[in-house]
């Protein structure tokens, strides 16, 4: 499942980022490494998602959202 | 660049958002200087400062993520930091996202220069509950940790103090847990990052060959980092030949432990992680809100707006008591002092008209300006690219590229410059293309003094639908653009939202200062200029100096253009005039009608009474006045806006195609109108 198909107000964790080289880079430097929690705080119907990895806020938007692999809802 | 033996260099560098630029106003208040990077538009802010009979040189970097060398900011900074002169490196962090900040704090300790952490936001850790073990923070990363809160001032001088005596000192024994294990690469009591073996092997095998071949090199550890993230400037740089040791890139297994050692500092210093105020996500709920976000963003613009009208036209009125005061004093003395006809007309009809037309909607722009800011410092304005995310993708934009258009409304020139954050060029290009057309402040004076003149109590309604149609021809252009360039790539937002936190008074002052003296100083040099080469212009003519502006220079270039003019209802040669002028800066289109039709103090209840009776003389109806307020809305961007245009594509083409495609629709627009209006 990817990002944009998690649930609001729920914690994952990125299992992997398939988007180019140079954007899964820039993803990483800000803390969105592999095995990381992230939660969900908002989405809207089509396009961006606000998350919150280590402390910080992002949005993040539709074609990002859809390249960032998630699973394993931390909370069940 | 100053480096005396006793003038202390010292660079701020932090995240975006850490309160970095807070802190450098905090030392050196309003008193700084704001220049560009050499060669490119960066901005450079540096000041000074004394501590304790020392002079610190202080110099404000852009705010970053990282030090890799991919954006021209990074790269900027990079390589200023490894310069010989920067004696300290003075790292802010936000104490209250320590996890995400630690990462830069981390690339900058490997740099090998005197680091100082400023731990800032402090006050807001507290607030929360959290607390930092600030005994094994540094114990762990081996550089000083000061505690700070840039906004209530505490905590200054003790690290200003820190900067003095680190100034020589690059390392401190760092106590690490792992130092009695048995691990191979026993660095833990050196560096606060120790890589696994197997890239750790790879470090020294690469500083083996860089010693043999660059024996004055320093700091060989973080050129063998680089080489393994494969750093394009470093390898141009340096020619060694590493092909059988860095058989991959291994930038993204760098990155991946030293979050992993952030991960270790976090879980010893950090008490109470997960105990944050809930208030930045209730506030969100709200304003990022699917159905609400965007009416609530109009209705904050609206609300701007709002007071930027009635505030401002409220202050506006003490001005403008002000200058018919001073114009009239001006007129006694050069009387009693026996001032020819000339020098008389030149200072009150040039330059006291002219100059003094444009200060009194200083108040206006004034409050547009704090509105701004407060938008800004709050943590609003990345909230607004969230929201606008979805519409700006079916114009073929991120939501981002909203940022430099909302800016607009200040002022296009640093519009055009904050385009900068978008990594795509194409949407650079096309943002640049479609921020002219946001209303700019200069413009308002023009929407007030003929909304005011001509629409009366609609007035206030007149001039906002200016904004309304500068942002709804953006919208439109911008979707033919991205027609045009047959947009297919992602465009996609990433954006920093940061807490939400009360401006802080001093930032917000120094913000609106900074615009209102160079408001000021454009009315002093650029509007002072215009003004006084359109009084030559329009008090000489083939006969020398005439006293009749009909027989003019100016009249006759003016006249020369009614006929493309006329069908938009502008057919004035006084109205083309004032345009033309207005090139120079917009607001001189007001100070030029003033002269033109020589009423001092116009925008005054009498001013505008002579005015309109003037305008009526000629057949200029509101019809007439709103075909302008259309005109100048959408015509050729004023001279600094066409320089940046220029600066920030590289080249005039772009520049050239702005000054085309504007006055192109101002004409089309306003001919429509006109032509409609007289149907109708």
């Amino acid at each position: 499942m990817n990002l944009l198909e998690g649930e609001k107000g729920r914690t994952y964790k990125i299992k992997s980022i398939n988007l180019e080289h140079i954007v899964k880079r820039r993803l990483e430097i800000l803390g969105m490494t592999e095995n990381v929690d992230v939660f969900l705080l908002n989405k809207k119907k089509r396009g961006a998602v606000i998350i919150k990895v280590r402390g910080t806020r992002f949005a993040v938007g539709k074609e990002f959202a859809e390249g960032i692999e998630i699973g394993g809802d931390v909370d069940d | 660049m100053i480096n005396t033996e006793d003038t202390l260099n010292v660079a701020f560098i932090g995240n975006p958002n850490c309160g970095k630029t807070t802190l450098f106003n905090a030392y050196t208040g309003a008193n700084l200087k704001v220049a560009n990077w050499p060669g490119v538009t960066v901005e450079k802010k540096e000041g000074k400062f004394n501590f304790q009979g020392n002079e610190f040189h202080l110099v404000d970097l852009p705010g970053l993520y990282s030090l890799t060398s991919y954006t021209m900011e990074e790269k900027l900074s990079r390589k200023y930091i490894l310069k010989e002169d920067v004696d300290v490196i003075v790292d802010v962090a936000d104490a209250s996202s320590l996890e995400r900040n630690l990462y830069l704090v981390l690339q900058l300790i490997e740099l090998g220069k005197p680091v100082v952490l400023a731990l800032n936001m402090m006050d807001i850790v507290e607030e929360r509950g959290m607390e930092i073990d600030l005994h094994r923070l540094p114990e762990m990363l081996g550089i000083p940790v000061i505690p700070i809160s840039a906004r209530k001032r505490t905590g200054l001088n003790i690290l200003m103090h820190a900067v003095e005596h680190h100034k020589n000192k690059t390392f401190d024994k760092i106590e690490h847990h792992h130092k009695n294990g048995n691990h191979i690469h026993n660095h833990h009591e050196e560096f606060a990052v120790v890589y696994s073996d197997d890239i750790e092997d790879k470090i020294d095998l690469i500083i083996e060959r860089l010693k043999a071949k660059y024996p004055d090199m320093k700091n060989y550890r973080w050129y063998a980092i680089k080489f393994l993230e494969k750093d394009e400037e470093i390898i141009d740089l340096y020619t060694v030949s590493l092909d059988d040791i860095v058989d991959k890139n291994y930038e993204m297994e760098i990155i991946k432990q030293k979050y992993d050692f952030i991960e270790e500092v976090i879980s010893e210093v950090l008490v109470n992680k997960d105990l944050k105020s809930a208030s930045t996500d209730k506030v969100d709920s709200i304003f990022t809100h699917k159905i609400w976000g965007i009416p609530i963003f109009f209705g904050i613009m609206a609300l701007v707006f709002f007071f930027t009208f009635t505030v401002g036209d409220y202050l506006k009125g003490y001005i403008e008591s002000a200058l018919t005061v001073f114009s009239e004093l001006v007129a006694v003395f050069l009387n009693s002092i026996g001032a020819s006809d000339f020098i008389c007309s030149l200072i009150t009809d040039g330059i006291i008209s002219g100059v003094g037309g444009v200060i009194t909607f200083l108040p206006n722009i004034f409050i547009l300006f704090l509105a701004l800011a407060f938008l800004e410092d709050s943590g609003y304005m990345s909230r607004v690219a969230y929201v606008m995310d979805g519409i700006m993708g079916k114009i073929g934009l991120s939501g981002r590229a909203f940022i430099p258009m909302l800016l607009g409304f200040g002022c296009t020139v640093p519009a055009v410059m904050a385009s900068r954050t978008l990594e795509n060029r194409k949407d650079r290009l096309r943002t640049i293309l479609v921020t002219p057309f946001m209303s700019c402040s200069a413009r308002l004076p023009i929407y007030v003094l003929l909304s005011e003149v001509f629409f009366e109590k609609y007035a206030m309604f007149a001039a906002y639908s200016m904004y309304i149609i500068g942002l709804v021809i953006a919208v439109i252009v911008a979707l033919i653009l991205s027609k045009i360039d047959r947009v297919k790539e992602i465009n996609t937002l990433l954006i920093e939202l940061p807490e939400y936190k009360s401006p802080n008074a001093r930032t917000i002052f120094i913000y609106v200062w900074e615009k209102v003296k160079d408001y000021l100083t454009k009315a002093g040099t650029t509007i002072f200029a215009a003004s006084v080469i359109l009084w030559v212009l329009l008090n000489f003519g083939t006969e020398g100096f005439t006293g009749n502006m009909e027989n003019s220079f100016g009249a006759i270039v003016g006249k020369f253009l009614v006929p493309v003019m006329a069908p938009l209802g502008l057919g004035y040669w006084q109205v083309i005039v004032s345009l033309i002028s207005g090139i120079a800066a917009k607001e001189v289109v007001v100070s030029s009608m003033s002269v033109l039709f020589n009423i001092d103090n116009i925008s005054s209840v009498e001013g505008m009474g002579r005015f309109s009776a003037i305008l009526a003389e000629n057949g200029f109806t509101a019809v007439n006045a709103y075909s302008l307020m259309l005109f100048c809305l959408l015509y050729i961007p004023c001279a600094a806006t066409i320089a940046t245009i220029k600066k920030e594509t590289g080249s005039c083409k772009w520049a050239l195609y702005s000054i085309i495609l504007q006055f192109g629709l101002a004409w089309l627009v306003s001919f429509l109108f006109y032509q409609a209006a007289l149907i109708l």
